[in-house]
């Protein structure tokens, strides 16, 4: 079994904010995103979410991210233009119209990428332990957090050994020619080893004594300095964005 | 255990209490089995995105096409009501946790799978014909896109034309999905066979 300690996230952490509250912003952001439709308190809360990802993340990391973002972005306006020959009274939307839509998003990737970028499966199984999780969706977890190392390990290996027996003609013209050959000799043998797996760790767990029922505990959550002042900033944007979207929209 | 329970009458109550509180639903070997299957279809979905270059066609139905036919081998393996929406979960925790994914609609993606899953049962559950994993994955694939669908609505409620770009990427996956669930059944007989899956 690959040592998970080993597989370390992406990024330069500079905060150093636990995952919960990580999780929690990115809830609270989203859901406040979701139900403002004002452009000043969209504005506030995509301002405010830019600087929380501009902390926690490289800015080449960012760059790539919204080049991502704006060719999505670009796509569904390319849509939209298609869309109102059919529907001309697309195009007499307002502004405000369009940019609130792709704020909500933007507001989304700012808070996503830093939790994408300082995730890591060792740390999950430390959150997982603090959350109120109950057993019977918590052992599944464990286990999945456990075997994906292990199955990417198995997924290199029958990669190699594809390339291995093919010597170097197995490009992608001809896998296109052959689809069911992948299926063969890639998919099949992936399934029959998830399979024993599967078998063989449910016997190690039975005689573990681990089932839905077993009390894994609950470690407490403990918040430093930097979380608790952004938890407070974050719960202070919200705060204007509501306020905002109250009397300005109202206005 | 699990089918004397959901072949009583008072079964969706005490599947109801079985599912909040995991008791008599499942055994150990079936909650490893469904999280080795959440694991590699999470895992593989990553890959093939990763290596397929992100947003075209061809990996969009190919991801979609290796996720349902593990998912339809799974609840062949694990034929138990409340087995889908288990998996359905713990790929969407893992989702959640990891990538920040389905923040707000996860709890309606988890009502959704069990939803289907209550008519699975009522079609003569999963024990009786497993051929129905294969409508059960359909089934709650099509209800979860729904979900999406009016989540993204609410998004881009300003400009609803914006929601055809997620619309023709859902139909895209969906096509992988429905493909998937042949070869998923092809391959649960398969492994029938080879002894790998016991009836």
């Amino acid at each position: 079994m690959p040592d998970l300690s080993r597989i370390r996230p992406a990024g330069a952490d500079r905060l150093g904010l636990a995952p919960e509250v990580r999780l929690g912003l990115t809830l609270l952001a989203s859901l406040a995103a979701l139900a403002a439709d004002d452009l000043w308190a969209a504005a506030t809360l995509l301002a405010a979410s830019g600087l929380y990802l501009i902390l926690q993340a490289r800015l080449r990391t960012i760059a790539l991210a919204y080049l991502f973002f704006g060719a999505m972005a670009m796509t569904a306006l390319g849509c939209l233009w298609l869309l109102s020959f059919v529907f001309p009274a697309l195009k007499e939307a307002s502004p405000a119209a369009v940019i609130v839509p792709f704020s909500r998003l933007g507001v989304s990737v700012n808070m996503v990428l830093p939790l994408a970028l300082h995730a890591s499966l060792s740390g999950l199984v430390g959150t997982m332990n603090r959350l109120p999780i109950p057993g019977l969706v918590k052992l599944p977890m464990l286990v999945t957090i456990r075997f994906i190392p292990t199955f990417i390990n198995d997924f290199s290996q029958l990669r190699q050994a594809v390339r291995l027996r093919f010597r170097g003609r197995a490009g992608l013209l001809f896998w296109c020619r052959r689809p069911f050959l992948w299926w063969r000799i890639f998919f099949m043998p992936l399934v029959v080893r998830l399979i024993r797996s599967a078998d063989e760790l449910a016997v190690a767990a039975e005689l573990k004594g681990l089932s839905a029922e077993t009390d894994f505990g609950r470690a407490p959550i403990i918040l430093k300095k930097a979380d608790r002042a952004t938890l407070a900033l974050g719960a202070a944007a919200v705060t204007a964005a509501s306020i905002l979207q109250v009397f300005h929209a109202a206005g | 255990m699990s089918t004397d329970l959901l072949s009583s009458s008072a079964g969706l109550t005490r599947l109801a209490r079985a599912l909040s509180t995991g008791r008599g639903l499942f055994e150990t070997r079936d909650l490893v089995t469904i999280g080795l299957f959440a694991g590699a279809a999470k895992a593989s979905t990553v890959i093939l995105a990763l290596a397929g270059g992100g947003m075209n066609p061809v990996t969009m139905i190919l991801k979609s096409l290796v996720f349902s036919a593990l998912w339809v081998v799974l609840l062949i393996k694990v034929p138990k009501t409340g087995a889908l929406t288990l998996a359905n979960t713990v790929a969407g925790l893992l989702g959640f946790f990891l990538l920040g994914q389905a923040m707000i609609s996860l709890p309606s993606l988890i009502a959704a799978t069990l939803a289907t899953e209550m008519l699975i049962l009522g079609l003569g559950g999963l024990k009786k014909r497993p051929w129905l994993a294969a409508p059960a994955v359909a089934l709650s694939e099509l209800a979860m896109r729904l979900v999406n669908l009016f989540f993204s609505y609410l998004g881009a409620r300003e400009q609803p034309g914006l929601v055809i770009m997620v619309l023709i990427i859902s139909a895209f996956s969906y096509i992988g999905i429905l493909l998937g669930l042949a070869a998923g059944l092809k391959m649960a007989r398969e492994l029938r066979h080879a002894g790998l899956i016991q009836d």
